[in-house]
């Protein structure tokens, strides 16, 4: 088995030279605002890591005789209508809030990089697959986000289903793009012709070299997860109190923006924060992985 | 351009019997049997087991499903739990104020995106350029119920300029002002893609040989960008409101609950909160049918804009 895949020529070569991890960071760390915002994001998921101890107060514990405390003082960026402290609750709320990111992107990107890279494969199932995406693309994120809050009831779970099922179509079609353009490459013919099983040329032929397409796109719709997911939270759909969660947390202000203001304020310009520094990484990655992606 | 309008149909027909088969499976898997709810909690089993008859629950789910859409297209989407009314009616009350705050976000973020991004590529390179591109990235980043926060705070309460909550009637009967807020929220969501969009179109017009010409023929610098470079940069900027279709849905969603704006993504959301399931399902059904039509409609114009579409 080896030696067939030894002889065919080695496809996957280009994309794993390409994404050699120093020169990849060098050259996106030349970049000066991609830089800030790579640190920026570092520190911000190392401070969410290890929220336990990075954390001032516990994130739950309510204190009613300091309630709406202004920033400054003992607690850096005041207190909530409970009286937690708030820059404990943001550290932890960054974390809900990226695992929710993560988990969106990743299962999303696997299960529509699958999807995508099987209507290319198999001719017969395009057309299927194709009407599956497109009925997909019918339902926006928010809607899928009520949809699933209204049948299992609103919470995490509903936000995570609802963000994975929003990030298969558009994976999906990005993925189907670049493995029909892999498809035509001479490797796939030869590959087919030493008889290389179906498997090892969708995995080791197809999927390794459409794999930094797929990444590169998903690195620029995590900034988009987010901002989905956290509207739903704000909509009541995602975290239920007391869990921390920034949008949920920008809701529960929303009814003191009157008399205390930052309670809404900061976990608001938390995600913008995140969600711009991760649009800006983004950026960065897919000129430097992917130029063709610009247009 | 008739044929191609009903192209356009025929392949969105797949996916309107795809938001209307989930929609219609978002009733099956619901934890909550219609006809147990119908019957009331104390209910006896013979009763709830009449009104599954009645209601045709017993029978296949493809026959079921035939049926929900005969009563869909009659506009029959069941009684809201809550107050008792026909969901088509609550639906008929609401549709109107999303749809004006859709139109109202597009009207402003439309002109505005388009100004920002021809006078960015205009300007290319220099200072302007650069602000303009980095507050549209801050515009894509920025949730848009923040931008809502803001203008409430601000422009609503502390320097007290337009009102921030409820509709005062329709746009041309004083409820004008009432509009303002929303609709800015709506459209701020528009205004950096569109401006992003517009500036990579124009500049790479305004390298075409057709500008040369125009230059060439000695006609004004303000008449070769209006009139020849903008108006071909505008073909990828209409695909591109047709992709944002998504965004400015969800964001009327959230807009409209932030507003307290009685449209159909303010039931929706209260609808499921209050475990109003009909409701909830002929909102979310609404939407997705406005979000199907949207996208036809940017289709049709595209082909209206590009007469090589015609052809193709």
């Amino acid at each position: 088995m080896s030696t067939t895949i030894n002889a065919a020529p080695a496809a996957p070569a280009t994309a794993s030279s390409e994404m050699s991890r120093p020169s990849v960071l060098r050259r996106i760390m030349r970049d000066r605002v991609a830089g800030a915002a790579a640190t920026i994001l570092t520190v911000v998921v190392v401070a969410a890591l290890f929220a336990e101890w990075v954390a001032p107060y516990d994130p739950y514990a309510i204190n009613l005789l300091n309630v709406m405390a202004p920033p400054g003082g003992d607690h850096l960026l005041g207190t909530d209508s409970n009286g937690r402290d708030i820059l404990s609750r943001l550290i932890y709320g960054t974390r809900n809030t990226l695992m929710l990111g993560l988990v969106g992107v990743i299962f999303g990107g696997l299960l529509g990089g699958l999807l995508g890279i099987l209507a290319a494969f198999y001719k017969p199932l395009d057309g299927w697959i194709m009407r599956l995406v497109d009925v997909l693309l019918a339902f926006p994120a928010i809607l899928i986000g009520l949809a699933v809050a209204a049948i299992a009831g609103a919470g995490m779970t509903a936000v995570l289903i609802a963000l994975v099922v929003a990030t298969i179509p558009d994976v999906a079609r990005v993925a189907r793009g670049a493995a029909i353009g892999v498809m035509e490459q001479e490797f796939m013919e030869a590959g087919r012709a030493l008889g290389v099983s179906d498997f090892t040329l969708i995995w080791r032929y197809l999927t390794l070299n459409c794999i930094s397409t797929i990444f590169v796109f998903l690195t620029l719709r995590f900034g988009q997860i987010i901002l989905i997911g956290s509207a739903l939270s704000f909509l009541g759909m995602g975290a239920q109190p007391p869990t921390a969660e920034l949008g949920m947390m920008a809701a529960q202000g929303r009814d003191f923006l009157f008399m205390a203001p930052h309670i809404a304020t900061v976990p608001s310009l938390a995600i913008f924060v995140i969600v711009l520094c991760a649009n800006l990484l983004g950026d960065a990655i897919r000129d430097v992985l992917d130029p063709r992606l610009q247009q | 351009m008739g044929r191609q309008i009903i192209h356009r149909l025929v392949i969105s027909f797949p996916a309107l019997v795809g938001v209307l088969f989930l929609c219609f499976v978002m009733m099956q898997v619901a934890p909550a049997d219609p006809a147990q709810i119908i019957a009331g909690p104390d209910a006896k089993q013979e009763t709830i087991d009449a009104i599954r008859l009645e209601l045709g629950l017993d029978r296949p789910i493809i026959v079921q499903f035939i049926e929900y859409i005969g009563r869909v297209v009659q506009g029959d989407l069941g009684r809201s739990i809550i107050s008792n009314k026909a969901v088509s009616e609550e639906l008929a009350q609401t549709i109107g104020p999303t749809l004006e705050l859709m139109v109202g976000g597009l009207a402003m973020a439309i002109p505005l995106g388009i100004m920002l991004g021809t006078f960015a590529a205009v300007k290319r390179g220099t200072l302007i350029d650069r602000a303009i591109m980095a507050i549209s990235v801050a515009g894509v980043s920025m949730p848009i119920f923040f931008i809502g926060l803001l203008l409430i705070q601000y422009v609503g309460f502390k320097w007290d300029l337009l009102p921030f909550t409820g509709r005062n009637g329709p746009f041309w009967a004083g409820g004008f002002t009432s509009m303002i807020l929303p609709c800015l929220t709506l459209g701020s969501v528009l205004i950096g893609p569109i401006a992003r969009l517009t500036r990579t179109a124009v500049l790479e017009v305004l390298g075409a040989d057709f500008v040369r010409t125009a230059r060439a023929k000695g006609l004004r610098e303000r008449t070769v960008i209006i009139g020849h470079a903008l108006r071909n940069a505008l073909i990828p900027v209409v695909t591109l409101i047709g992709l944002q279709a998504a965004y400015l849905l969800g964001g009327a969603v959230v807009t409209e609950t932030m507003f307290s704006w009685p449209g159909v993504g303010r039931l929706a959301v209260g609808a499921i909160i209050s475990s109003d399931f009909p409701t909830a399902q002929g909102a979310i059904m609404i939407l997705a049918l406005a979000f199907l039509l949207i996208n036809l409609l940017v289709d049709v114009f595209y082909v209206y804009l590009d007469p090589r579409m015609q052809r193709g």
